[in-house]
């Protein structure tokens, strides 16, 4: 009996770091359709993929400064699909001329009793909103299309209102870490959406306040 | 010498089969799209179909043009074997097109001529163009090149008037950079999103759960010190966030986690 191959095998000791590398960028309403025209021609053929979800974040305070932040993901479009908590570290600051934000990310899916556990463990939700919209793959980059929306209603996903009269879009892989060749091809598909969209690496940090 | 000839020979004409096949796919889908989908086509995308075939001929154009192609007109091609039979590799290499390599094929495709009716057309042209004489044809080339650079300034003109009018380029400006920003903070750190809140109605022995407090601190609340959380809810910049509405989420149960880090209640355990 031969053995299975390597990504079927149980990883132990140890995961395997799996890095987001991320590029974000918006599209006005009025040049939505023009952008998702371009991306239907330039991405994998497949059928447009719209989704809609309702993502809640939740945070848990240790004793030290930084919160703890996981985030979880429902679709509402398949109510029975299972949930998906995600961690995102912080970015990576490295090498300055590295084009897409790096950090790293563990995803797991969860049954649908998620917020409960979460809750007994111990995190409070921080905020939530829904996004919808559509998806494309190339390869290993994924594009995602979405106009998000606040909750009006904490728990009440039809009572939402849109945050701008923008689509956000964003641009990732997820890649084992020390890919940085990544990096590349995410800059040179993102030169081909300009000038319709500039799709740069925004720091979330310095966007607050 | 010849070697290094016939190897330039080979990759030309193997990257210039992959060119065509690449221009021929792109035909076939752009045929399909008009003949199928008539209705939902929009001018945009033919727009995008000439494009991606324009690109495609410009690469064959600079394929050719390359120096380390040989000149394929000094090349030439000859016959060695007929035969009236199928022959079914080459039906697999044509993809079922030439099935058969026999007399009827040959003068079609090996033809080095221009076709019967392009070459009338040709003489007939040549022709027309001795009996005018020299004269006549300056003058008519001389028109022709004053139409053409009218033609030309007329196009290049307004668009250098245009290039310089900023109003109408914010007019066509697809994305808004503020949204962009406003966008990555409210999905990267809920900016702009009203903080939940536990559910106000909580057992009187459960402390510090009022309205007014959140549960645990909101993430702007973090960066002024997780111990003066009390002040830090009353008087945050999240306080304008902060409905005071009885938030929908199952109370939570004090579990010893949240005993644990117990300075941030007000009432000692």
């Amino acid at each position: 009996m031969e053995a299975p191959p390597v990504t079927v095998m149980p990883v132990t000791g140890g995961a395997i770091n799996m890095m987001e590398y991320l590029l974000q960028g918006s599209v006005l309403d009025q040049a939505l359709e023009s952008l998702l025209h371009r991306l239907r021609g330039l991405c994998d053929n497949m059928e447009p993929e719209t989704f809609t979800d309702h993502e809640l974040v939740y945070l848990l305070k240790g004793q030290q400064g930084n919160p703890f932040i996981l985030r979880a993901r429902r679709s509402l479009s398949h109510p029975t699909s299972p949930w998906h908590l995600r961690y995102l570290g912080q970015p990576e600051v490295g090498d300055k001329s590295r084009h897409a934000l790096v950090r790293n990310c563990v995803d797991v899916a969860a049954s649908q009793s998620l917020p409960e556990f979460l809750n007994e463990m111990g995190f409070r939700m921080d905020h939530e909103f829904v996004a919808s919209g559509h998806i494309f793959r190339k390869g290993a980059m994924k594009v995602v299309v979405s106009k998000v929306s606040r909750i009006l209603v904490p728990g009440n996903t039809e009572n939402t209102e849109r945050m701008s009269l923008s689509y956000l879009v964003e641009l990732s892989i997820l890649a084992p870490a020390g890919q940085d060749t990544v990096s590349e091809d995410m800059r040179s598909f993102a030169e081909q959406l300009k000038p319709l969209i500039h799709l740069e690496k925004i720091d979330p940090s310095k966007q607050r306040h | 010498m010849q070697q290094r000839e016939e190897k330039q020979l080979e990759t030309a004409v193997e990257s210039l089969i992959s060119r065509v096949a690449h221009v021929k796919n792109a035909l076939s889908s752009f045929i399909y799209k008009l003949e199928n989908e008539y209705e939902r086509l929009t001018w945009p995308s033919v727009l995008d179909n000439f494009a991606l075939l324009s690109g495609q001929l410009n690469t064959i154009n600079k394929l050719l043009r390359n120096e380390k192609t040989p000149a394929f007109r000094s090349q030439v091609i000859i016959p060695l074997l007929l035969s009236p039979d199928r022959d079914e590799d080459l039906a697999k290499l044509t993809e079922q097109r030439v099935p058969v390599f026999s007399h009827e094929i040959v003068p079609d495709h090996l033809r080095t001529k221009p076709d019967p009716e392009v070459e009338e057309q040709e003489k007939q042209l040549s022709a027309e163009a001795v009996r005018i004489g020299p004269e006549l044809a300056q003058k008519h080339i001389q028109a022709l090149n004053k139409l053409c650079s009218n033609l030309l300034e007329k196009l290049n003109n307004p668009r250098e008037d245009r290039e310089g009018d900023a109003s109408v380029r914010q007019n066509k400006a697809s994305f808004n950079p503020t949204d962009t920003s406003a966008l990555v903070a409210a999905v990267a750190f809920g900016k702009g999103l009203s903080k939940c809140r536990p559910p106000g109605p909580v057992a009187p022995g459960h402390p510090g759960q009022g309205p007014m407090m959140s549960g645990g601190p909101t993430l702007q609340q973090v960066t002024i010190g997780g111990g003066s959380n009390q002040q830090a809810g009353m008087g945050g910049p999240g306080a304008p966030q902060q409905q005071g509405q009885p938030g929908k989420m199952p109370s939570s149960i004090k579990t010893n986690i949240k005993s644990a880090s117990g300075s941030i209640h007000p009432y000692n355990r």
